[in-house]
């Protein structure tokens, strides 16, 4: 079998124990908003991003991945809830707090941040190998295998706009069904910010290339 | 009952390591296979986390140990 096919179904395959331990520990209605929210959000950012040729930021290879949804890998449908969900996890056993009850909330998103950093040199630096991803720009700062040095506040940025926007509608008094429909919808503004967001460490480090 | 009345087994309640312990072999293992020297040393943060999760987990299980 191909070893990106294999990468691709492995990585699917791990997103479904993902989502049986948030079943487990977390309830129904946040695994509902945060996997759904999550699928929706990867697939349309992806999408834009790839196809908007005015962003001038990156699209995916054709040679790497197998599996497509429009102009983004099917991958992408689990990629950024499975790494948030990562990022939350590891972030709220390590400082002790709880995101959702208020534990420690601004210490979990904040190690959340510096997780999803760190998980950007993991990926990025891999994805770099093939390449995976073909980026439309010259960085100014790279890092591992001529990788913008952007992703790294780009992937933190993800986890802040991502679990913000988690928080404020799971505690909405409604219906999971309507959450989950506010949460998907709400990427319509996730999308925006998190570009502005790249686009602010795009602006800062101009100067330097 | 709930089933989140239940607290989850160890398998369950540890899958997020095994998730990340997966992809970070995975990943510095085909970097290793490929030569790929330059870039290995990208999983050190990964790792960091990996150990400052296992070492919490290790000493809030002694804490109970001793409570």
């Amino acid at each position: 079998m191909d070893l990106f096919l294999a990468l691709e179904l492995i990585a699917l395959a791990l997103t479904g124990l993902l989502i049986w331990h948030s079943a487990s520990t977390r309830g129904a209605a946040f695994t509902w908003m945060f996997f759904i929210g999550g699928a929706f959000l990867g697939l349309v950012r992806e999408n834009v991003v790839a196809q908007v040729a005015a962003l001038n930021l990156y699209s995916y290879s054709p040679v790497a991945f197998h599996l497509w949804v429009g102009a983004a890998p099917l991958i992408l449908m689990v990629f950024w809830s499975y790494t948030v969900y990562l990022a939350l996890t590891f972030s709220e056993t390590i400082v002790g707090g709880n995101l959702i009850i208020g534990k420690r909330r601004v210490w979990v998103i904040l190690m959340s941040m510096v997780f999803m950093s760190s998980y950007a040199c993991l990926n990025e630096a891999f994805a770099s190998m093939y390449p995976m991803v073909l980026w439309k720009f010259k960085p100014a700062l790279t890092i591992w295998g001529g990788t913008p040095a952007m992703v790294l506040w780009g992937y933190a940025g993800m986890a802040l706009i991502f679990l913000l926007a988690l928080l404020l509608v799971y505690k909405l008094r409604i219906r999971t069904i309507y959450r989950v429909m506010i949460f998907c919808a709400s990427v319509i503004v996730m999308i925006p910010l998190h570009l502005l967001w790249i686009a602010i460490f795009r602006l800062a480090t101009s100067a330097i290339g | 009952m709930n089933s989140l009345d239940k607290s989850p087994n160890f398998f369950i309640r540890e899958i997020p390591l095994i998730v990340l312990l997966v992809f970070w072999v995975i990943y510095s293992g085909i970097e290793t296979i490929r030569g790929r020297f330059d870039i290995l040393t990208s999983i050190i943060p990964t790792g960091l986390f990996i150990i400052a999760y296992v070492l919490v987990r290790l000493t809030s299980k002694a804490q109970k140990g001793r409570d």
